[in-house]
């Protein structure tokens, strides 16, 4: 029997060695294989059920949150602010994926990205969650009184800081609740999700603040006066510009002013009045069309403006006429100069435009992360500012921030300053006529307020789409007030306590 | 190691043992705030407690037994149990197995003891050899009776007799173990006989029938059951035991291509069986697929590390997670490592198990030793090897670690057996070196 029995024990020996190859086979060799099998829904809830961290506005109110469920998934997200943050704070699902800050800062959330610390060896040991919360620059209090003011009027309002880009308010109605999305009823989070799409109700999962851009209208004239500045000559006091009813282009449509006044004037004058056909004839006669898009594109137009929310539209300016480049077309550029033909921007880059002014010259690339905190309160990351565009000088931005102030003064902004004595308030109106019938149109602001004599502090960009009328003043009756309060707020110090570390605007 | 060592080594691979049993479950269970569970009295009663008493009980009824099985045992039961308390508490309805598991753990030991305590001679099982073999057969028939008899996930082997519930093929496989060695035994002379018909001799058929009588209804049974795994046990240990018994290695052969033979039949009239070989083979597209592939997925997440224990996802994914599939979650927060571990520990197993039986000189009890060593050596390799997709997935549980009373209940005595065997050898031995003679039955 010895034979046997050893023959026996090397049989199983094998089979045991068989055994331990397999085991090999599933641990190694072939373990990322099926890590990667569609099947494998490890990862995704790995990564769904994993500890995430919180998004937390500038003043410390909780944005975004993991609660512990009962079901298989362990976590729940939570956004308690519900809609008033869904644009900014996007959502995290298990089937639709996320968006927002949830997915542009993903690797912080849940822990991926943050480094692991060797001062900390008894981490090894301990099971601690490594995650970050992402604090915002976003206050609430400011996001809140973006949301009051525009009420239900489709639109969006945008704060940021000019000093440093960070973004303070970012609001566009409608907008949706991410709980709706982040549910784990996942059937009733896809209803949603095509509901949230549908154009008829305002497509409110669009955040159009940064993502769907509008003729700027008047507005862009701020553009037109930097080109004109810089390339035309165009001084605070010369040219004047002809006090006419309309700007005859030699060749295409005359660009009329509206309801048919008359007005002119140097570069002030004819902001404040917001004057069509100086503009018109500024942008053919002393800019040109390729002076014109060559400032816009400094401003960030037919670009990609870093910004750390995903999928953030483009502004565009037309850079030729249907194959023809723009000298040969001066109809064309005469309306591009006052804002209307083809050029569109989003009320962020208009937000830009404005705090270019505002900061001498100087766009500090936009961003809505201030930093990130790991689960003892150390700041792991902070957000480090830096100018991505200079499309004008300092002189230049000195120039147009006495002229806009002087549109809020003696202009068509005057109820931009409502609530803000003391501070230097700038601004430019703006109706953006859609062309249909019966007449609409777009009303914008965008503007900048401070403290005088320093860089202001808030810069504001606030289109109200699709007002009645045609008018020129309905920029500045209807945006105006909304911009002037959402400034009000951001100069103010917030009510909470804040996260330790600066404050945001005003304080 | 000198006989009296071995005591000594095993209280001190217990102790390790415990050590790392104490400390799985410490990473396991004690959550991040660090408060002391109120369960930690308990366990730690059970899982020093439990081996102290087992090793007290060798000590005194079986000194001289075998120092590596005990320790090996009380390792994987400590492991396993320890996976079941994490298992099962993750569960967002916990069912109490781990509770259970302990209960049958107490149990274990305590009919470890008495085994050690009142079988005093393996020998007196050799005369009972037909008795063991009717019980078997009894035992295996019992979950076909109506009213006691349970159908649980597809197979019959259950049996509740009021509160308990308790699968009777657990205790057959001990039954027919002896009831095959001795007889084995008894007829090996004649079995090693040959007939004519050159390398491929064969013994006088009369001599087999009770054996194969027995063994075939016993696989009858199984399939009636649908009891695929213990089948293939069960076939295993007949042919092993007639092959050890009779060296002959054409018995190996015919029974081969017998089981070849059958097994085809099997696969093309068994809807049940088909399924589980196209689990096997193709798990992807297979209805059956499902445990395999789970379990891959998470030996896969495992790594070679594991993903570390409670940090793993085994809950919710791998079915049967604490009984069975209990591999699967050992792959994955033990990783290769871990699971690499458990092989060894069961190849140690087999290898002591082995050595005992070369070391006796008593027929019966070298077939004896051999056969219970091939029912907990293979049992661990087919449930293993199903769960890593190396053969198709059968329903047998993996000794000593596995969710399940009967099973554990079956292999405390199965390990009880086993050291009496070694023991009441070692002893002879020593009487013999004692008196000068030392002689090896080959």
């Amino acid at each position: 029997m010895s034979k046997q029995i050893r023959n026996l024990g090397v049989f199983l020996a094998l089979c045991y060695a068989a055994l331990f190859l397999q085991v090999n086979r599933l641990t190694v060799f072939e373990a990322q294989a099926l890590q990667d099998k569609p099947e494998n829904t490890r990862q995704i809830t790995r990564d769904f059920s994993g500890p995430r961290g919180d998004i937390v506005s500038a003043d410390g109110v909780v944005l975004a949150e993991s609660v512990p469920t009962d079901d298989q998934y362990l976590l729940q997200r939570r956004y308690p602010t519900g809609d008033l943050f869904g644009h900014v704070t996007g959502y995290f699902a298990f089937q639709l994926g996320t968006t927002g800050v949830e997915r542009s800062y993903n690797g912080y959330l849940n822990g991926e990205d943050i480094g692991f610390s060797l001062d900390r060896l008894g981490d090894l040991f301990v099971d601690r969650d490594v995650v970050g919360d992402v604090i915002l620059s976003l206050r609430e209090d400011v996001q809140q009184a973006a949301r009051e003011q525009l009420g239900d009027q489709e639109g969006s309002v945008v704060a940021i800081d000019p000093r440093n880009g960070e973004v303070l308010a970012l609001w566009s109605f409608p907008s949706y609740d991410p709980n709706l999305l982040a549910t784990h009823d996942f059937a009733a989070a896809e209803a949603e999700s095509t509901r949230l799409s549908d154009p008829a109700i305002g497509q409110p999962i669009l955040a159009r603040s940064y993502r769907d851009n509008f003729f700027p209208g008047s507005t862009f004239k701020v553009v037109t006066s930097t080109a004109g500045i810089q390339i035309g000559g165009v001084t605070a006091d010369e040219p004047v510009y002809p006090s006419v009813t309309e700007y005859d282009p030699p060749s295409g449509s005359p660009i009329p002013n509206f309801g048919g006044s008359s007005c002119g004037g140097n570069l002030f004058q004819i902001l404040q009045r917001s004057c069509n056909s100086s503009f018109a004839e500024m942008g053919v006669e002393d800019v040109g069309g390729e002076g014109l898009v060559e400032t816009a594109e400094g401003f960030g137009f037919n670009r990609d403006i870093p910004f750390d929310l995903p999928r953030s539209a483009q502004s565009t300016i037309p850079t030729e006429v249907d194959g023809t480049p723009l000298s040969q077309n001066p109809g064309v550029v005469g309306q591009m100069s006052i804002g209307q033909n083809d050029v569109r921007a989003t009320p962020l880059q208009m937000a830009l435009v404005a705090a270019a002014v505002a900061n001498e010259g100087n766009i500090v690339g936009p961003h809505v992360m201030r930093e990130v905190r790991d689960d003892q309160g150390n700041v792991v990351e902070e957000y480090d500012p830096e100018v991505i565009a200079r499309p004008m000088s300092a002189s230049t931005a000195g120039t147009l921030r006495e002229a806009m102030m002087s549109v809020v003064a003696d202009g068509s902004a005057t109820r931009l300053d409502d609530g803000l004595d003391g501070f230097d308030v700038g601004g430019k109106t703006g109706t953006a006529q859609l062309g249909t019938d019966p007449p609409k149109s777009h009303a914008w602001i965008i503007g900048f307020a401070g403290p005088p004599g320093e860089v202001p502090h808030v810069a504001v960009a606030v289109i109200v789409e699709g007002q009645n009328g045609a008018s020129e003043q309905t920029g500045g009756q209807v945006a105006a007030p909304i911009a002037a309060a959402v400034m009000q707020r951001a100069l103010a110090p917030p009510d909470r306590a804040e996260q330790d570390g600066d404050s945001g605007a005003g304080g | 190691m000198t006989v009296a060592g071995r005591r000594t080594t095993e209280l001190g691979l217990l102790v390790l043992g415990t050590m790392f049993v104490v400390g799985a479950y410490a990473l396991a269970s004690v959550p991040e705030d660090s408060d002391i569970p109120a369960t930690v009295g308990p366990f730690l009663a059970l899982a020093i407690g439990l081996p102290l008493v087992a090793h007290v009980a060798v000590r005194r009824l079986a000194p001289q037994a075998d120092g590596m099985l005990l320790p090996l045992a009380s390792l994987l039961n400590g492991l396993g149990y320890v996976f079941i308390v994490r298992l099962d508490e993750a569960r967002t309805r916990p069912q109490g197995l781990a509770g259970l598991q302990s209960l049958w753990m107490v149990v274990g030991v305590g009919a470890f003891v008495a085994t050690l305590l009142f079988l005093r001679d393996i020998r007196t099982l050799e005369r009972y050899r037909y008795t063991a073999g009717f019980v078997g057969l009894v035992l295996l028939l019992l979950p076909l009776l109506p009213v006691i008899g349970q159908t649980i996930n597809g197979s019959r082997i259950w049996v509740s007799l009021g509160p308990v519930n308790f699968q009777p093929g657990e205790f057959a496989k001990l039954a027919l173990a002896i009831f095959f060695a001795g007889y084995l035994v008894e007829k090996r002379e004649l079995l090693a006989i040959n007939r004519g018909l050159g390398p491929f001799s064969l013994p006088d058929p009369k001599h087999l029938g009770p054996i194969l009588v027995a063994w075939g209804v016993a696989l009858v049974v199984m399939i009636a059951e649908k009891d695929l795994g213990s089948s293939l046990l069960f076939f295993t240990l007949f042919l092993v035991l007639i092959w050890v018994a009779t060296e002959r290695a054409s018995y190996l052969v015919v029974g081969i291509t017998l089981f070849l033979g059958g097994g085809y039949l099997a696969f093309s009239s068994f809807n049940h069986v088909q399924e589980r070989f196209d689990g096997w083979l193709n798990p992807w597209e297979s209805d059956k697929g499902g445990q395999v592939i789970q379990a891959a997925f998470a030996f896969a997440d495992g790594g070679i590390f594991g993903t570390g224990l409670n940090l793993g996802m085994p809950v919710g994914r791998i079915p049967v997670v604490e009984s069975d599939m209990i591999f699967a979650a050992i792959g994955e927060e033990l990783g290769l490592v871990g699971a690499t571990a458990v092989l060894i520990a069961f190849l140690l197993m087999i290898g002591a198990g082995l050595r005992i039986a070369q070391q006796t000189s008593n027929g019966f009890e070298r077939l004896f030793a051999t056969g219970l060593t091939t029912l907990l050596g293979f049992q661990a390799f087919i449930i293993m090897a199903g769960v890593v997709r190396l053969l198709p997935l059968t329903g047998v549980t993996l000794p000593f670690i596995s969710y399940g009373g009967s099973s554990l209940l079956a292999n405390w005595v199965l390990l009880a057996l086993l050291l009496r065997v070694s023991n009441d050898a070692s002893e002879r031995d020593a009487e013999r070196a004692a008196a000068g003679q030392l002689t090896e039955v080959g």
